[in-house]
């Protein structure tokens, strides 16, 4: 470890990101408590809550779709929705760099604040820090959230069983995509939209709407790393195998030109607004059907199945009908993504 | 929709022909890294029956770029103080004392660009600084190369150069026909050369058809060349929609004003007459080579690597002793682990350590 030094890898979410959490932080903050998942779920005189923090650097911090406060809000909301829990009350905290203009930092604030409306929760603390010119990039953003768990709902990324159905709630890989384009490296123009939304208003109508919470095993929300990354992490927390129907995986045309043009597996480009979900299969179709009724779920389809084995790896049956390994996620993604 | 299900039914019937071969042994070599990559990721070999053998061939530029190519890049960035400008892949490619990526830790200015013009802007940017493209690739990538010089030109830009390794694919079908029964010509490079340069070689015994890279495309270019296998040397044009008879005349009139044929070496294949393509005397100011006076470099690979025989289909990755062990695609041995168009990385992506029944 003496001559090991942070590098981008180890931000990307991947296999880089995990270790560096399991073989440090987790050596040092071990606890009973302590989450691989999305929020940890914690008991406070007798009730529920879930909690969870998330940080926000993207860059440029608007991009077509959202913006850096938008974000800062759905990421944190997402991640409490995961758990099924309420999103109540959420705090944040600034790091803003000397010479940010301040009509900027409003329009993020307003953003924020329209955000959290929108699903119920409130902002009830911050912190403002101010860096020398070029010690921060514009602002970054940190929100920590509380929310109260639901009655007879119970997910985890461990749940996942042979048998399940493997939902994903819209189109792939439109946050990652928005962003590249925004930062014009390429010289590729495309009319891509961020899919940044918060999902608690959509999985409040599912939670409502389904008999038996428990049916839902697990809600994960593919950020950093995409649908593949968060397939890989269920496939090994769950031990199970997941297969994937190639043609059932949805993504728009101009998301496909724009990854086939570059190389990119869509799979690993960034959502901001789509959940990956496990259920029984019994529960399938009323889960769908109360997706499709919201607005951020009306393009949620079943992309594939969970099988015992081989577990921990992910599988995809092709358009020719072979079945091809998923290639794991390599960590090689864009920093700064969210 | 129609056109769909024109689609569908070509591929049903171009499978049915291709898993139905019963015929003596062929070997069919892909030429193209998108080739091989799209062949991994539709899981083509699971369908084809034991008799046909998918070979990868030299496809992948930065795959066949000489170890002495990286240590001229190393020399140019440490003894010179240029700055590299160079597509992304090159910078983790291995030479004889480290990577340009390792170069770049200790110091060296390395600048990734997604095209050649990049780099042209670049050094117009940055007037202080020596800027030296790093230009690989085929003749899909080399057109590209002569625009940067093309613009540099107009530019009467004084600090840019390229260092050239740019290679031309007629060489290498000659040099590797023996390997392979039929060759599934690369659809992007016949979409340059035209389909007559392929066409020309069928009076020289060697076989083979242009494969677009759709599933039904590839598909269908395989079920060709199933059905021409055993007779008189043939050719077919698979990808017609892209690829025409006399190619692109503009991009063949770029290569012939500002490049000019030399022998160059291929990794794996050692150097081949009049494969290669280096910077035209005419425009000799934008040679690196001539203008840093780069001596030769000796290019020591590790010696357990066999990139060499698998890019000449002589071996399979699982035959190297390093494949999987010392050389993954996080910390490549060979150039082939390097490019997500390379044999050994494709072959550790799709099927890392999986049970046979992933192929």
């Amino acid at each position: 470890m003496d001559q090991e030094r942070i590098t981008l890898a180890h931000g990307a979410g991947g296999q880089k990101t995990a270790e560096l959490i399991e073989r440090l932080f987790a050596r040092h903050f071990q606890n009973p408590d302590l989450t691989a998942d999305d929020a940890a779920v914690l008991s406070l005189g007798g009730t529920k809550i879930a909690m969870t923090t998330d940080g926000f650097i993207v860059s440029p911090w608007r991009f077509p779709g959202g913006n850096i406060g938008e974000l800062s809000i759905c990421g944190t909301v997402n991640d409490l929705t995961c758990m099924g829990a309420r999103p109540r009350y959420l705090t944040c905290a600034f790091q803003i760099e000397e010479g940010f203009p301040l009509r900027d930092l409003d329009a993020i604030a307003a953003s924020m604040a329209e955000t959290a409306r929108a699903c119920g929760v409130t902002i009830v603390a911050g912190d403002t820090k101010v860096a020398g010119r070029g010690q921060v990039d514009g602002c970054f953003i940190t929100t920590t959230g509380i929310g109260e768990l639901l009655p007879n709902i119970r997910t985890g990324g461990a749940l996942a069983r042979p048998g399940d159905d493997v939902l994903v709630t819209g189109d792939i890989g439109r946050h990652g995509s928005a962003i590249l384009l925004a930062r014009d490296s390429y010289g590729i123009e495309a009319e891509v939209t961020s899919d940044c939304a918060p999902l608690w208003p959509m999985m409040e109508h599912v939670f409502a709407a389904l008999p038996q919470g428990d049916a839902l095993h697990t809600l994960r929300d593919a950020t950093r790393g995409g649908v593949g990354t968060v397939l890989y992490e269920i496939a090994r927390e769950s031990g199970v195998g997941i297969e994937l129907r190639a043609e059932a995986i949805p993504c728009a045309p101009a998301v496909q030109g724009l990854t086939g043009l570059l190389g990119l597996n869509p799979l690993y480009l960034a959502c901001e607004g789509r959940l990956v979900l496990f259920c029984a299969p019994a529960v399938t179709d009323a889960v769908l059907a109360a997706l499709h009724e919201t607005r951020e779920g009306a393009g949620a389809t079943r992309i594939g199945t969970v099988s015992a084995a081989p577990a921990g790896r992910v599988s995809l049956i092709t358009e020719l009908g072979t079945r091809t390994l998923l290639p794991p996620p390599t960590g090689e993604l864009l920093p700064r993504i969210c | 929709m129609e056109q769909k299900t024109d689609t569908r039914r070509a591929l049903a019937a171009a499978r049915e022909i291709v898993c139905t071969y019963r015929g003596p042994r062929l070997r069919i070599m892909e030429v193209c890294g998108t080739h091989t990559h799209e062949i991994f990721r539709l899981g083509v070999r699971a369908l084809l029956p034991e008799t046909i053998e998918l070979i990868s061939g030299p496809g992948c530029p930065v795959c066949v770029t000489p170890v002495s190519f990286i240590d001229e890049a190393c020399y140019l960035a440490r003894e010179c103080g240029v700055t590299l400008c160079t597509f992304g892949d090159l910078v983790r490619v291995p030479g004889s004392s480290g990577s340009l990526a390792d170069a770049r830790s200790r110091g060296a200015r390395v600048q990734v660009v997604y095209t050649p013009l990049d780099a042209v802007t670049y050094a117009t940017d940055h007037p202080e600084e020596d800027v030296v493209f790093l230009s690989v690739g085929f003749e899909t990538t080399t057109p590209a190369s002569a625009l940067a010089m093309k613009r540099a030109s107009a530019q009467s830009l004084k600090n840019f150069s390229l260092l050239t390794a740019n290679k031309t694919m007629d060489a290498a079908y000659l040099a590797m026909h023996e390997s392979c029964d039929a060759y599934l010509y690369p659809g992007h490079v016949c979409a340059i050369t035209g389909a007559r340069v392929p066409r020309a070689l069928t009076a020289r015994g060697i076989s083979g058809v242009v494969a677009g890279f759709t599933a039904s495309e590839l598909l269908t270019a395989l079920a060709v060349i199933v059905k021409s296998a055993g007779h008189a040397p043939f050719f077919a044009n698979c990808y017609p929609r892209v690829v025409t008879e006399d190619g692109s005349p503009a991009a063949q009139a770029l290569l012939h004003t500002y490049f000019t044929p030399v022998d160059a070496e291929w990794r794996g294949l050692g150097v081949l007459p009049q494969s290669g393509l280096a910077v035209a005397p005419a425009y000799a100011q934008f040679d690196a080579r001539v203008r840093y006076r780069i001596p030769p470099q000796e290019g020591r690979s590790n010696p357990a690597c066999r990139c060499g025989d698998i890019l000449r289909g002589a071996c399979t990755p699982a035959d190297c002793p390093l494949y999987g062990k010392t050389c993954t695609p996080e910390h490549p041995v060979g150039a082939c682990m390097v490019s997500r168009e390379g044999t050994c990385a494709a072959w550790y992506q799709y099927r890392g350590a999986a049970p046979a029944s992933f192929s």
